[in-house]
């Protein structure tokens, strides 16, 4: 066991200078010694879990902070320095209180739900390359691993308003569906452009396309035109404001997680907010070049001071700014109508999307790139 | 939207029911097309999100104070409304008018002050007021908050003021009864530190003297018959069930001996 253990802090010190995923290394030490796979999986599970729960609170605390700073006010500052610890406290507060469950609702269904909802960002968090050396599984499948899953995740909400037997639940649930599954199209498109441009699905190879300059302007106008397709139908996708009609407040009470308290209520807010770290680490992964450093042209002083940033802090950089543009539009566009919200996707985006898809396939077969790439 | 201006409108000539009618007819604007409708709503939500992204980096905008925290410092605006109290008719009567907008712009007074000041201060001569007892503000009072109770005066032989009973468990503070107050008797304060633990204790008689006017005390030469003419009301007491009198189970709440008035200053 000792002796699995010194392995184990070999090889994690190995990965540092050797990029492999967790799962590969998994793989290879399972010819060597069980132990040491366990140890992986154990690792991997407590490294979510924290992931999660730091993802959750921070996300929630720095939602309260934005969101107070757009409207003027100052936002939650009594417990702990700066309010740090407000959404402890709030988390804790969930803990205790009364998981309550409907009387004529499906029980089991009802339980399960939350934990469906959650499912689907936690299963998408191993895929985002998070550094050259971190990363749990690189997938050759990757984009279509994640239109999969990610379409998984409106079950968890049709099952919470289904079983909630409550008819704002079922009509926030139904409209969610219906709206994830139209947004989804074009978001699909979006990632089909990079996927064009860069000749892979795999997210590691994704961002080592983008070395020379991430998808975003390396693709003409397709990329930027994809890049805020994808933005706004993830949105979506999200539920969050502009398109939060499935648990619009003023005429559905909370939508589908109505008849939901304690601790599986916390469950759905932690899985939108876990889900808005996903998106933003795909947009960001797909167009801003994942870890990838900033580089311009010639310029070799500039480009290696930009290469001094760990890798893991120029992903991070760009997931916030993501989010952060993400909570901007929360806390300055009105609520979309039901029939603007399907204008808005099956006539605006979706032609718009295709066009785009077609116009990526022209430049990529003429190899027409602003500048040439290493390795096409 | 909304209103149709006239240079909109032609004049035509209709024919209806067989009589021709010259009628005004609203031109139909035509339809912009839908590129510039595209562009123009993306135009505006860029605009709306600079809007916000100079509130997100302006922190001097931030509106909310520090209440407890800042209680030395807090700055109340001229509007607040807070509790009601008497006015000082001299306050202001004899400024200019420079003066008076300068009082009116700069009287921003920190909570302490208005706290201190919101009963008025220990001065007898400020305890005069403009009240004639006319009832006006307990007729446009809409949760019945005010009582106004009136004697006949002694000297003056009218009915004037005796005690103006205003019950801050059921104000909403709406600033009705400042409004309709024809003489200009009283006013709202900055003050809101209100918590007690006798609920009695809310039902406040707010004038310190029974009397008329103050300038009907003011025309009475004889220092001696102007002291006759007022008498003085504590904060609590008085026929108001709730005002500081005894109920069941109850004794009445203690209160130091009325203030003397007899100099009659005015």
């Amino acid at each position: 066991m000792n002796t699995a253990l010194i392995n184990m802090a070999m090889q994690t010190t190995l990965a540092a200078i050797e990029p492999r995923t967790i799962a590969q290394r998994a793989a290879e030490s399972a010819h060597e010694n069980l132990w040491i796979t366990a140890g992986y999986f154990l690792a991997a599970i407590v490294g979510v879990a924290l992931l999660l729960s730091f993802l959750g609170m921070a996300l929630i605390y720095i939602e309260r902070k934005v969101a107070a700073a757009f409207q003027c006010r100052i936002g939650p500052n009594r417990v702990g320095p700066w309010g740090l610890l407000q959404t402890v406290a709030d988390t804790l507060k969930l803990v205790f209180k009364e998981d309550f469950v409907p009387q004529m609702a499906d029980r089991t269904l009802h339980m399960i739900a939350p934990f469906l909802a959650l499912l689907v960002p936690v299963v998408l968090l191993a895929l985002i390359p998070y550094s050259p050396a971190l990363q749990v599984a690189d997938l050759n499948i990757g984009i279509l691993f994640i239109t999969a899953i990610g379409g998984f995740g409106v079950m968890g909400i049709l099952i919470a308003g289904w079983s909630s037997n409550n008819k704002w639940s079922m009509i926030g649930a139904m409209r969610a569906g219906a709206q994830i599954i139209s947004y989804e199209l074009s978001a699909t498109l979006a990632l089909l452009v990079v996927v064009l441009f860069s000749g892979t699905m795999s997210l590691t190879g994704i961002v080592q396309s983008q070395e020379d300059g991430w998808w975003i302007w390396r693709g003409h106008a397709a990329g930027l035109c994809a890049f805020i397709i994808y933005l706004v139908a993830s949105t979506a996708e999200l539920n969050r404001t502009p398109f939060d009609i499935p648990e619009g407040e003023s005429e559905l009470t909370a939508g589908f997680h109505t008849e939901y308290s304690g601790l599986r209520f916390a469950f759905f807010f932690l899985a939108e907010f876990i889900n808005m770290f996903t998106v933003s680490a795909l947009t960001a992964t797909l167009f801003l070049g994942g870890w990838m450093p900033f580089h311009i042209g010639d310029w070799t002083s500039f480009n290696s001071a930009m290469d001094a940033i760990p890798p893991s802090i120029w992903f991070l950089g760009k997931v916030t700014a993501i989010i952060f543009v993400i909570m901007w539009f929360r806390w300055t566009f009105p609520r979309l109508r039901v029939d603007q919200l399907m204008h808005l996707e099956w006539k605006v985006l979706l032609p718009i999307g295709f066009a785009n898809l077609f116009i990526a396939a022209i430049i990529v077969l003429a190899n027409a790139y602003p500048y040439p790439v290493a390795g096409q | 939207m909304g209103m149709i201006r006239s240079i909109e409108t032609v004049t035509a000539q209709r024919v209806i029911a067989g009589k021709t009618i010259s009628v005004s007819v609203v031109q139909r604007k035509q339809t912009p097309n839908k590129l510039s409708i595209a562009f123009n709503a993306v135009l505006g939500l860029l605009k709306g999100m600079w809007l916000t992204l100079t509130y997100f980096w302006s922190p001097e905008k931030v509106v909310t104070r520090m209440y407890p925290e800042n209680r030395d410092t807090l700055q109340l605006t001229e509007r607040f409304r807070g509790n009601l109290r008497f006015k000082f008719p001299n306050e202001t009567a004899h400024k200019s008018h420079a003066a008076l907008l300068e009082h009116i712009t700069h009287e921003t007074q920190t909570l302490p002050e208005v706290a201190s000041e919101w009963i008025r201060d220990e001065d007898p001569t400020r305890w005069y007021h403009n009240c004639t007892g006319c009832s006006k503000c307990e007729e446009a009072c809409p949760n019945a908050s005010i009582r106004i109770l009136t004697r006949q005066g002694e000297i003056l032989e009218d009915r004037e003021i005796d005690r103006f009973v205003w019950r801050l468990d059921s104000c909403m503070f709406c600033n009705a009864c400042v409004l309709a107050c024809p003489w200009d008797a009283i006013e709202m304060t900055g003050g809101f530190e209100n918590a007690v633990y006798d609920r009695r204790l809310l039902v406040y008689c707010l004038n310190k003297l029974a009397g008329p006017r103050i300038n009907l005390i003011q025309d009475e030469q004889d220092a001696a018959v102007r002291a006759r003419m007022i008498d003085p009301r504590e904060r609590f007491g008085g026929p108001i069930p709730m005002n500081g009198a005894g109920l069941p189970n109850l004794p009445p709440v203690a209160l130091p001996a009325p203030p003397d008035v007899s100099t009659g200053a005015a």
